[in-house]
C-alpha cells in the first residue's frame, strides 16, 4: 500500500514537472520543471525494478543535462529580460495538437490487449551484473557506436561553440 | 500499477513535451520540450520491457542508449544555441529566418 | 533478281531521294533535280522488273502484334498492283522530266522535286500495300503530299486555300473510310488484304449482308473524297492552283487514282455488297454526267480537264460497281496515260502564254506549238473515245459490262456522259487549234526538249495502250470479253455525234462559238455555276459552321473562359494559401506531423 502511494507520488512528480516545463514562461522555471519531471521518472524506473537505470537517469539527466541547460541559459539570455508575450493562437494550436494526440494514444492503449507476462523476471536477472554482461557481449556494437557518437558530439560541440579567430 | 497506467503516463508526458516544444519561441524551452518527449519514450520502453518482454536487459539498454544520445544531442544543441546567440544576440526561434525564402 | 530487293528499290528509291534532297541539297537545286530523276528512273526500272517477274506470293513482315490482331507491313504483288505500279512509276518519271523544263526558274525547285519524290513514294507504297492499315497510312500520306504540292505556291492565297480545301474535303471522306476499316477490324480481327478478300474464307463469306453494305458504303465515302465523286468533288477543280505538272500527276496516276485503286483492291467486297454497289453505280453515273456538263461551258483549260477527270473517274467506278474489275483497271490505266498527256500539253501552253483561258491561248497562236497541239489532239481523241485510241477500248469495256448485266438506265447515262465528253473535248481542241482570229505573233514561244519528250512518250502510250487490253486482263487473271464490230457501233456513234456537234458549234468556219447549250438559258446558268454545288456548300455547310463557331465562341468566352480563369485563380489562391503552411516554422510542422500521426492511429487502431 505504501509502495503504491509512493509510485503515485512519482507519477504526480512527473506530471507536475512536465506541466511546469510546458507552460511556464520563464525559462528557468521550465528547467526546474524538467528536473522535477526527470526525478519522478527516475522513481518510476525504480518502481519498474531497474535501480541502475534510475541512478543513471538522476546522474546524467539531472546532474548533467539539466545543469548544462542552465549554463546555456545563463550564457545566452539575460535573466532580467522579460520574456516576450506568448502567441495565444500558437499556444492554442500546440495544446490542441497535444490533446488530440493524447486522446488518440489513450484510445489506442485502451483498445489494445497487451500480452502480459505472468511473473516479471526475477530480481537477479535485473542486476547490474547481468546488464553489464549484456552490454559487453550481445550489445557490444551498439555500446561502441554510442561511445563514438558521444565523442563526435563532444568534438562537434567544441567546434561549433568556440570563438572564431578573427 | 498496470502497463496501461504507465503507458498513459508516458503519453501524458509526451503531450506535455509537445506543448513545450510547440508553444515556446525560446530555443532552450524548445529543447526542454524535446527532452520531455524523449523521456516519455524511455518510460514506454521500460514499461514494455517489464510487463511484455521477458528479457530483462533489452529495455534497460535501450533507455541507457537514449540517455547517451540525449547527452550528445544536448551538447550539440547547446553549442548551437551559444553560437546563434553570439551571432544574433537572440535565440528566438521565429526570428532566425535568414534562410527563409 | 530478288523480288524483295526489287520492291524495296521501287518504293525506297523515291523515299531516299526525298530525304537526300531535303537534307543535303536545299542549296543545290540542280543536284536535287538530278537525284530525284535518278531515283525515279530506278523506281521505274525495278517496277518493270517486278512486272516481268509476274505475280508472286505476298511478302509480309510482322510490324507488331496486339492480342490476336497482327499488324503487318508488306507488299502485295498481284496483277493489279504490279501493272498499276509500273504506270505510277512511269508517269511520275515522265512528269518529273517535264518539270525540269516547266519549273526551270522556280526558286523552290528542291522542295518541289523532293515533294514529287515523296508523292511517288507514298503512292507506290499504297499500291503495293498488303495490309489494310498500311494502305490507309499511305493513303493519308498521298493526301498529305498532294496538300503540299497543290499549295506549292503557298504565297498565293488561292493556292493555299485550294490546298486546304483539298485536304479538308478528302479528310471528310477519310473519316468514313477509317470507320469502315475499324469495322472490318472488329468483324474480321485482321487487316490482311489477301485474307480478307479470299473467296472461300474472306470477310464476304463471314459477315451479314447488312454489315457488308455498311462497310462498303463507309469505304466508298473515303473513295468519294479521294477520287472526287459527287458530293465531295469540289476540291479537284480548285486543286488546279498548283503547278500544272502537279495537276497532271494528281489527275492521272496518283491522288485521285488512289480512290479507284482502293475500290479495285476491295472489289470482291463491293461485289458481295450488292446494295452498296448499286449506290456506288448511281452516284458514279451521276457524277460522270454532272461533271461533263460543267466541262462543256468552262473556258479555263485546266478546269475543263479537271472536270473531265472527275467524269472519267466516275466511269471507272461505274465499271467496278457494275462488276467488271477488268474494265475498271483498264480505264484507270489508259486514263492515267492520256490525262497526264493532256495536262502536260496544257502545261506547255500555260508555260508559253501564262494564261489558262482557252480562247486566249487559241487567239495568241497556240497552234504554233506543234508538240503540244499534236499531243492535245491525240490525248483529246483518246479521252473522247475515238477509235482506235486507248480511251475507246477501255470505255467500250465499260459499256459492254453495263449492257451485259442489264443496267440499261446506267448504260444510257454512260452514253450521255461519253457524248458530252466527246463534245467538250473537241470544243477544247477547236478553241485552241482553230481560233476565229490570230493576233499578230509578237513572240515565238518555245517548247523545251525536256517538256517535249514526256509528251511524245505519253502520246505513244495513248495511241497503242488500247491494244493491250487482252494482256491487262490476263495480268489480272481474267479473260477479256470479245467484242464484235456491231457491239462497238453505239459507242462510235455517240463519239461521232459529239464531235460533229462540237464541230458545228466551234470548229467550222464562221462557227457561232457558243455551245448549243447556250440556247437553253436555265441549263446554261446551271452548268456555268457548276450546279451551284459550291454555293450550296457556302450557304449551308459553311454558314452552319460559322454559326456553330459563333455559338462555340460565345460559350468559350462567356462560360469556359470565366470558369477556367476562376479555376486558375483558385489554384493560384490555393497555392498562396498553402505556402503559408510552408512558412519555415518548424513548430508548426511538428504539430501537423503529430496530428497526422494521431489521425492515422485512430483510423488504423
Amino acid at each position: 500500500m505504501l509502495e503504491q502511494s509512493v509510485v503515485y507520488l512519482f507519477v504526480a512528480l512527473v506530471l507536475i514537472g512536465g506541466c511546469m516545463a510546458a507552460f511556464s514562461r520563464q525559462v528557468l522555471y521550465a528547467i526546474i520543471g524538467l528536473g522535477i519531471s526527470l526525478l519522478g521518472l527516475a522513481g518510476l524506473f525504480l518502481s519498474l525494478g531497474s535501480p541502475f537505470v534510475a541512478a543513471m537517469q538522476v546522474l546524467i539527466y539531472i546532474g548533467g543535462i539539466t545543469v548544462a541547460i542552465v549554463f546555456a541559459m545563463m550564457l545566452s539570455i539575460a535573466m532580467s529580460v522579460r520574456p516576450p508575450d506568448p502567441d495565444v493562437r500558437k499556444s492554442m494550436f500546440a495544446i490542441g495538437c497535444a490533446v488530440v494526440f493524447f486522446f488518440a494514444v489513450a484510445y489506442l492503449i485502451r483498445d489494445t490487449s497487451f500480452p502480459q507476462v505472468a511473473s516479471p523476471a526475477s530480481e537477479k536477472a535485473w542486476s547490474v551484473g547481468a546488464l553489464g554482461h549484456a552490454l559487453l557481449t550481445h550489445y557490444n556494437l551498439v555500446f561502441e557506436t554510442l561511445s563514438l557518437v558521444l565523442l563526435l558530439a563532444i568534438i562537434g560541440a567544441i567546434l561549433i561553440a568556440r570563438k572564431e579567430k578573427t | 500499477m498496470t502497463l496501461e497506467a504507465y503507458l498513459i503516463v508516458a503519453a501524458a508526458l509526451f503531450a506535455l513535451g509537445l506543448i513545450g516544444a510547440m508553444s515556446h519561441r525560446n530555443l532552450i524551452a524548445l529543447l526542454i520540450g524535446i527532452e520531455l518527449m524523449m523521456n516519455a519514450a524511455s518510460l514506454n520502453l521500460m514499461a514494455f520491457n517489464r510487463f511484455v518482454v521477458a528479457d530483462p536487459t533489452v529495455g534497460q539498454i535501450f533507455v541507457l542508449i537514449i540517455i547517451g544520445l540525449a547527452a550528445a544531442e544536448v551538447a550539440i544543441f547547446l553549442s548551437i544555441i551559444l553560437r546563434l546567440y553570439r551571432a544574433y544576440r537572440d535565440i528566438d526561434a521565429e526570428k532566425l529566418t535568414e534562410l527563409s525564402g | 533478281m530478288d523480288t524483295l530487293l526489287l520492291i524495296l528499290l521501287t518504293t525506297g528509291a523515291p523515299l531516299a531521294c526525298f530525304v537526300i534532297a531535303l537534307l543535303f541539297l536545299v542549296q543545290r537545286p540542280r543536284a536535287a533535280q538530278g537525284t530525284v530523276l535518278f531515283g525515279s528512273a530506278v523506281s521505274v526500272i525495278s517496277a518493270i522488273g517486278l512486272l516481268l517477274q509476274g505475280a508472286v506470293a505476298p511478302l509480309r513482315f510482322l510490324w507488331f502484334q496486339s492480342g490476336g490482331i497482327q499488324l503487318q507491313f508488306g507488299f502485295l504483288l498481284d496483277g493489279a498492283s504490279l501493272m498499276f505500279g509500273v504506270v505510277v512509276a512511269l508517269i511520275t518519271a515522265c512528269i518529273m522530266l517535264y518539270s525540269t523544263g516547266y519549273m526551270a526558274r522556280d526558286p523552290g525547285k528542291t522542295r518541289y522535286f523532293a515533294l514529287l519524290s515523296f508523292f511517288a513514294w507514298s503512292m507506290l507504297s499504297f499500291v503495293y500495300a498488303v495490309d489494310l492499315l498500311q494502305a490507309f497510312i499511305f493513303w493519308e500520306l498521298v493526301g498529305l503530299s498532294s496538300f503540299f504540292l497543290i499549295g506549292f505556291w503557298f504565297e498565293k492565297p488561292e493556292a493555299a486555300g485550294a490546298a486546304r480545301k483539298a485536304f479538308l474535303m478528302t479528310r471528310i471522306g477519310d473519316v468514313g473510310l477509317f470507320i469502315g476499316i475499324l469495322l472490318i477490324l472488329q468483324l474480321a480481327q485482321s487487316f490482311d488484304l489477301p485474307g480478307l478478300l479470299d473467296p472461300q474464307s474472306g470477310l464476304a463469306t463471314r459477315v451479314s449482308p447488312d454489315a457488308l453494305n455498311a462497310i462498303a458504303l463507309l469505304i466508298f465515302i473515303g473513295i468519294m473524297g479521294k477520287s472526287a465523286q459527287f458530293p465531295l468533288h469540289t476540291w479537284l477543280p480548285d486543286a488546279m492552283e498548283g503547278p500544272t505538272p502537279v495537276s497532271a500527276l494528281l489527275h492521272s496516276a496518283t491522288m485521285v487514282a488512289a480512290g479507284v485503286f482502293l475500290m479495285i483492291r476491295l472489289h470482291p467486297l463491293f461485289m458481295a455488297a450488292q446494295d452498296a454497289a448499286l449506290i456506288v453505280l448511281t452516284l458514279a453515273t451521276f457524277t460522270a454526267i454532272l461533271s461533263s456538263t460543267i466541262a462543256m461551258v468552262d473556258s479555263d483549260m485546266k478546269k475543263v480537264l479537271a472536270y473531265s477527270s472527275i467524269s472519267q473517274l466516275g466511269f471507272m467506278l461505274m465499271a467496278l460497281a457494275a462488276g467488271s474489275l477488268f474494265a475498271g483497271v483498264f480505264h484507270l490505266i489508259t486514263h492515267a496515260v492520256f490525262k497526264a498527256l493532256l495536262f502536260l500539253c496544257s502545261g506547255i501552253y500555260i508555260h508559253a502564254y501564262h494564261t489558262n483561258h482557252m480562247v486566249e491561248i487559241g487567239r495568241r497562236g497556240g497552234r504554233r506549238l506543234k508538240t503540244a497541239t499534236l499531243g492535245l489532239l491525240i490525248g483529246g481523241a483518246a479521252l473522247a473515245g475515238v477509235p482506235p485510241l486507248a480511251g475507246f477500248w477501255s470505255k467500250e469495256e465499260i459499256f459492254a459490262q453495263l449492257g451485259r448485266d442489264g443496267f440499261t438506265l446506267y448504260m444510257g447515262g454512260a452514253f450521255l456522259a461519253a457524248f458530252l465528253t466527246a463534245y467538250y473535248t473537241f470544243r477544247m481542241i477547236f478553241l485552241i487549234a482553230k481560233p476565229d482570229r490570230i493576233r499578230a505573233a509578237d513572240d515565238s514561244p518555245s517548247e523545251p526538249l525536256a517538256m517535249k519528250i514526256p509528251v511524245w512518250l505519253l502520246a505513244l502510250g495513248a495511241i497503242v495502250l488500247g491494244l493491250f487490253g487482252r494482256n491487262i486482263a490476263s495480268g489480272l487473271g481474267l479473260i477479256a470479253p470479245h467484242h464484235t464490230f456491231a457491239s462497238m457501233l453505239p459507242a462510235i456513234g455517240v463519239v461521232i455525234l459529239g464531235i460533229a456537234i462540237a464541230y458545228f458549234d466551234y470548229g467550222r468556219d464562221n462557227a457561232p462559238r457558243t455551245g448549243f447549250i447556250g440556247k437553253i438559258a436555265p441549263l446554261n446558268a446551271l452548268f456555268v455555276n457548276k450546279w451551284y454545288i459550291d454555293d450550296f456548300y457556302r450557304v449551308t455547310l459553311v454558314a452552319m459552321t460559322h454559326a456553330l463557331s459563333r455559338v462555340l465562341h460565345w460559350v468559350e468566352t462567356h462560360i469556359l473562359d470565366n470558369n477556367y480563369d476562376r479555376f486558375g485563380l483558385g489554384i493560384l489562391r490555393t497555392g498562396a494559401k498553402s505556402t503559408r503552411i510552408q512558412n519555415g516554422w518548424m513548430q508548426l510542422y511538428l504539430g501537423w506531423a503529430i496530428l497526422v500521426l494521431a489521425v492515422v492511429a485512430l483510423v488504423l487502431g
